[in-house]
């Protein structure tokens, strides 16, 4: 490992690491991919989809050969065609509360990939009870957002944003997503995840990333604590 | 007085006529509150999830009605994003 902010420490802790991805989509494939990559020791593979011709213009992790097959099973097999190293573990149907939990709880850090307000709160839930850090993203259209959630920096969650679902559920399915905005996003993930591993996550606690690829523009946040957060506030 | 407005995303429709994808110089009343300027743009309260003057974020519901904008303030306006 070059890159003294990684460092030897930060590339054995990496290789150590294991992480939950939920959703192996748009955000999903160039996280799982880059994580893989990079020499992650183990990845959970949640998603209980199976792939689709319209998926493949931005859920680069499934080829055209997968059409029709669970993409927890098609994500595996990109993932260890790239790192045989790599362990990979898949559940390919959507957990109950208590399943999801005990799933976050056995990892050390989980990515939020998926694509709705429930599924982001029980994810956001389960980590903030377990003192699990979160990485989440979202993106449609030509927008993006990513933060994370740091327990030990006892940071901003994703309820101190999100307190409720906000509007109608958009998906990139009706709305549509320019493929490589969900990719930037599902990268940035990545990205703030190994920095998280490697110990090098100070930077990013309280921070809220920005992207409209029609302004080309990026705005980064600080996001303070909601105390009355309905994940991770006073009363709770 | 001056302010920038920004709205991104989704929220650009809301902007007057000009040349910037997401940003205007407009004229306001002096003093005029975070809440009125989101009204005049008929920008609903659940699509102006994040508001930020001058890149600080303002939180929701009371923050907004007493917040008072100032000459040369930049408000930018995003939307919820929850796909992927």
């Amino acid at each position: 490992m070059r890159l003294s902010q990684i460092g030897e420490k930060g590339q054995q802790a990496i290789l150590d690491a294991s992480a939950l991805i939920v959703g192996v989509g748009g955000l999903g494939s160039p996280a799982a991919m880059y994580l893989a990559a990079a020499g992650i020791g183990k990845l959970i593979l949640n998603d209980y989809d199976i792939v689709e011709t319209s998926n493949l213009q931005r859920q680069i992790i499934h080829r055209n050969a997968a059409v029709g097959e669970d993409k927890v099973e098609s994500g595996r097999r990109t993932v260890e065609a790239l790192n045989p190293e790599c362990q990979v573990e898949v559940i390919s149907y959507q957990m109950e509360f208590d399943e999801l939990r005990e799933a976050v709880d056995s990892v050390d850090i989980v990515l939020d990939c998926t694509d709705n307000y429930p599924t982001r709160f029980d994810i956001n839930r389960a980590c903030v009870e377990t003192a699990t850090p979160l990485v989440i993203g979202a993106a449609i259209r030509l927008e993006g957002q990513i933060m994370n959630y740091q327990p030990a920096a006892n940071s901003a969650c994703y309820q101190c944003l999100y307190t409720h679902a906000y509007g109608a559920e958009e998906s990139c399915e009706l709305e549509g997503v320019l493929g490589p905005v969900v990719g930037v996003v599902g990268t940035m993930q990545a990205v703030q995840t190994l920095l998280i591993l490697a110990g090098q996550g100070e930077a990013l606690e309280n921070r809220l990333l920005l992207f409209d690829a029609y302004a080309m523009e990026w705005q980064s946040v600080t996001l303070p604590k909601n105390p009355d957060c309905p994940a991770c506030g006073k009363s709770k | 007085m001056n302010i920038n407005i920004e709205f991104y995303a989704s929220l650009m429709k809301y902007l007057p006529p000009g040349k910037s994808r997401f940003r205007r110089e407009v004229k306001v009343d002096d003093g005029i509150t975070l809440s009125k300027l989101i009204q005049q743009y008929h920008i609903s309260e659940q699509e102006a999830h994040l508001v930020l003057v001058n890149g600080h974020f303002v939180n929701c519901g009371e923050d907004r009605d007493s917040r008072e904008l100032a000459e040369g303030d930049t408000v930018s306006i995003w939307p919820p994003v929850a796909g992927g």
